[in-house]
């Protein structure tokens, strides 16, 4: 998604500087797409469900009631039961702390490390920025739900490592687009004058070039959120990220491959929880990418 | 404007997408059904079986494994001495049309098929009968792991129960024994100890292993790994009008669903391994035909007595009465199972009726718990097979629910799993705490329960508990020596008691295992063993 970056860095930095201005302007694009809005309030509802989950799950995740088992939809289970008799809608709402957990965490991971990394790179350039990129460059080369898989079996299948991988496979992302920010941006004047008046290297970059290349990151750290729930779900799906009992959407799903003629709901929700959130995430990631992209500004 | 034509073209694009997905599933259906057509109806072309089954064989070789995989193959490729029943463990003649025994029991004469010939054309004789069981005897329990649990050891071992095997003349082999052995007939005609073309396996043992040669009703083609292994018609078989196929094709579909799947729309004409909550659809579908196997086999959850909490006796019996067998046997075997009490099913003679089996009961369990010095429980790994076995057609949900009762009194379990070569591996070097696993008779007799699977001889290879007790190990011993029937079921019977009580196992279920298969397909008798003789097998 590094090609995002172009656009982006037309951004001029004043803008981003003065909080208030720019980051209104913003709000008022983002409210002016309906689908952004959309997107956003699925995200909000998800999150509610999440950090409220215990007091709205009408069940525990682990109360197997075997005499109800595979029962379909109704007044008692709204989302039916699966085939331990547990209530999928609370696995469903509890699943989404898991989910949103491992989304935001390991997009916060990858962040600071890809930032480090990035910055590094595009500052000091030569050879640091050489073996920075080429390391990005080979761990790009694989597919990167490979990759994620590779980490999992060397650390072993639990939810914990399924989330150190995701967080790992997508640190050149971030790294490559903070390094592409970071070349242009030091280049600018008030660099320049800032190393005259002999500011520490430290200090410009992390009061000067780091939070004028924020903006880029937001956007890619929205959208990065979706890809890594869909990630997350289909490490649990082949069994390598969250472990039974826990109620993680993917691990719902191939749990419940074998009803899938007999009992569909055991599918159908899980399946519906994963896809609107990463729904929600994509479209939020939309609204703020034009928001925050001046050129689309009419 | 815009957004009106984004709309279209969206309704559009999922217009085309559903057309080209029925398409598809239509070509899936004619293409299958066209398939089988060709294969199975019309008399005049090749007759071809493809049989879906749920791993791979691990060699082709049978002397050389443990494995049933191998055997459901091997079966239709060799021969033994002696056969059983088409459906049961009875002996009936083999390669062997008829044989005397003496009155100590001590010497066996067999007067062999005369004609027989090896897929290589070399004869079956005599001679090729002692060359077996010299290599086999000559080997190590690396090289032959079944041979020394059925017959006590190799050569110079003490405790070997075959002293001799001599070719009397052209079509007689006599086996003379050190001591007696009750279910000596019934170990001959275990699919390992099938006979092999000597001069075959004097090529080289790994050699031999991918190109088996036997005189079998059918002779092997080829050998994909993890993919199919062919195997075609024999046409200088010793037994007039068979085999009736022409070919047969052993498929791995490791999934159960998509196995299945494979089955309904005619991509394979016989399925084993079928899930018990599919067996009502395939009765109801009027294109397939249900077979259930004859119940020979016991799924149980091994307690390895030699890593604490387990070393102590009223833990393993706690962990009895924590678990609630009858919800696992109605939800995840759908009734089609027997509730589990002895470590070998009821039809197998020596079963002990009397035992009173230890009932689910989590107050009882926590009390024993205190009485062992562990009120609060304690933590534990649970190992759950990674694949569908036939005496446990989900391993993994199982032991889902395994947990959920064991978290009821205070244990706490962390399900593991390995794949399923390096949980058979670990589990056998002791590395589980606690670990599900299961066994189906390959002779019917009760020692090939009991003592394979309980016994200090067989620790390192099925006894996976590690488990050792001194009177037991007597009983199995005596027991295999003791003749008469009545006196051997009774000290069956008793070790079965001390089992009980030492609590080695949870014992869970008796399985009936289902097998799915075209409805036009004649003559196919799953058998307990879980290996099946094709050679009656035909297409209306």
């Amino acid at each position: 998604m590094s090609e995002l970056s172009p656009k982006i860095d037309g951004i001029a930095e004043g803008q981003i500087e003065k909080e208030s201005g720019p980051w209104r302007d913003a709000w008022r694009s983002f409210r002016k797409s309906k689908v952004a809005v959309v997107g956003m309030v699925v995200v909000v509802f998800f999150v509610l469900l999440a950090v409220f989950a215990p007091f709205i799950a009408p069940q525990g995740i682990n109360d197997q009631n075997m005499a109800d088992r595979l029962h379909p939809p109704s007044a008692e289970y709204w989302f039916g039961t699966d085939d331990f008799g547990r209530d999928i809608l609370s696995r469903i709402i509890h699943g989404a702390r898991i989910s949103l957990a491992v989304g935001f965490f390991s997009v916060i991971g990858s962040v600071v490390v890809g930032s480090i990394l990035g910055i590094v790179a595009g500052y000091y350039g030569r050879w640091v920025d050489i073996i920075i990129s080429r390391i990005f460059d080979i761990m790009l080369a694989f597919p990167s739900i490979l990759l994620a898989i590779a980490i999992v079996a060397v650390l072993g299948p639990s939810l914990q490592n399924a989330l150190i991988a995701i967080a790992t496979i997508n640190v050149p992302n971030f790294g490559r687009l903070i390094r592409s920010k970071v070349l242009s941006i030091k280049e600018d004047e008030y660099i320049t004058s800032a190393k005259a008046i002999g500011m520490k290297d430290v200090r410009i970059l992390f009061s000067h070039i780091l939070p004028n290349s924020m903006a880029p990151v937001i956007v890619q750290g929205t959208l990065a959120i979706a890809t890594a729930i869909l990630e997350a779900a289909a490490l649990g799906f082949l069994g390598l990220g969250a472990q039974a009992p826990s109620p993680e959407w993917g691990k719902m799903l191939a749990d419940s491959r074998d009803y899938l003629q007999s009992a569909p709901w055991t599918m159908i929700f899980p399946g519906l929880a994963i896809m609107l959130t990463v729904l929600g995430f994509n479209l939020m990631g939309d609204g703020l990418r034009d928001a925050l992209d001046p050129k689309m500004k009419s | 404007m815009r957004k009106g034509k984004l709309w279209s073209l969206a309704l559009i694009m999922l217009l085309v997408l559903s057309t080209a997905l029925a398409a598809c599933g239509d070509d899936g259906k004619k293409e299958g059904a066209s398939n089988s057509g060709d294969s199975g109806k019309s008399g005049g072309k090749e007759k071809t079986l493809v049989f879906g089954r749920g791993g791979d064989s691990t060699s082709l070789d049978p002397s050389r494994v443990t494995e049933g995989e191998t055997f459901k193959v091997t079966v239709n490729l060799f021969e033994t001495l002696v056969n059983f029943g088409e459906e049961d463990t009875t002996i009936h003649p083999g390669l062997a049309k008829e044989w005397e025994t003496s009155d100590d029991g001590l010497t066996y004469t067999f007067h062999l098929q005369e004609g027989v010939k090896f897929h290589d054309g070399s004869d079956f004789n005599a001679d090729a009968v002692v060359a077996n069981f010299a290599r086999w005897a000559g080997g190590d329990a690396e090289m032959f792991p079944y041979y020394s649990s059925m017959f006590g050891g190799f050569n110079g071992d003490e405790e070997a129960v075959i002293e001799s095997v001599t070719a009397e003349d052209e079509n007689t082999v006599v086996f003379k024994l050190k001591r007696a052995q009750a279910p000596f007939l019934k170990n001959l005609a275990m699919s390992m100890f099938a006979i092999s073309s000597p001069e075959a396996f004097a090529k080289g043992d790994d050699d031999y292993e991918r190109n088996p040669v036997g005189t079998g009703p059918f002779k092997f083609v080829e050998w994909k790994p993890n993919d199919s292994i062919t195997i075609e018609k024999n046409e200088d078989y010793w037994q007039e009008g068979l085999p009736k196929l022409d070919k047969v094709v052993f498929r791995s579909i490791p999934d159960n669903a998509a196995r299945l799947n494979a089955l309904t729309i005619g991509e394979i004409d016989l399925a084993d391994g079928i899930n018990p909550s599919d067996g009502e659809k395939i009765e109801n579908d009027s294109n397939l035909q249900l077979f259930e196997r004859p119940s020979m086999n016991v799924g149980y959850l091994g307690l390895t007595v030699t890593r604490p909490p387990f070393d102590k006796k009223e833990v393993r019996q706690a962990m009895n009465y924590a678990i609630d067998k009858q919800t696992i046997i109605d939800s995840f075997f759908e009734g089609r199972a027997e509730m589990a009490k002895n470590p070998m099913p009821s039809s197998i003679s020596g079963y002990n009726d009397d035992i009173e089996e230890y009932e689910y009961n989590p107050e009882k369990a926590k009390e024993l718990l205190k009485e062992a010095g562990l009120p609060d429980g304690f933590e534990m790994e649970l190992w759950a097979m990674p694949v569908p076995r036939p005496y446990m057609p989900d391993g993994t949900k199982v032991a889902e629910v395994i947990q959920k009762n064991l978290a009821d009194v205070g244990i706490k379990a962390k399900i593991v799993s390995y794949e399923w070569a390096t949980y058979l591996d670990k589990a056998s070097k002791g590395e589980a705490d606690a670990f599900m696993l299961g066994w189906t008779g390959d002779n019917g007799d009760a020692d090939n329960f009991l003592y394979v699977l309980l016994d200090e001889d067989n620790i390192g290879s099925n006894n996976y508990t590690y488990f050792k007790n001194e009177e037991t190990h007597k009983l199995f011993l005596e027991a295999q020596t003791e003749v008469d029937e009545d006196k051997r079921n009774e000290l069956y019977e008793k070790a079965q008691e001390i089992l009980h009580d030492e609590a080695p196992w949870v014992p869970l279920a008796h399985s009936t295992p289902l097998l799915g298969g075209a409805a036009d397909l004649t003559g196919f008798v799953p058998h307990p063993t879980g290996s099946d003789l094709l050679s009656n097998v035909d297409f209306k």
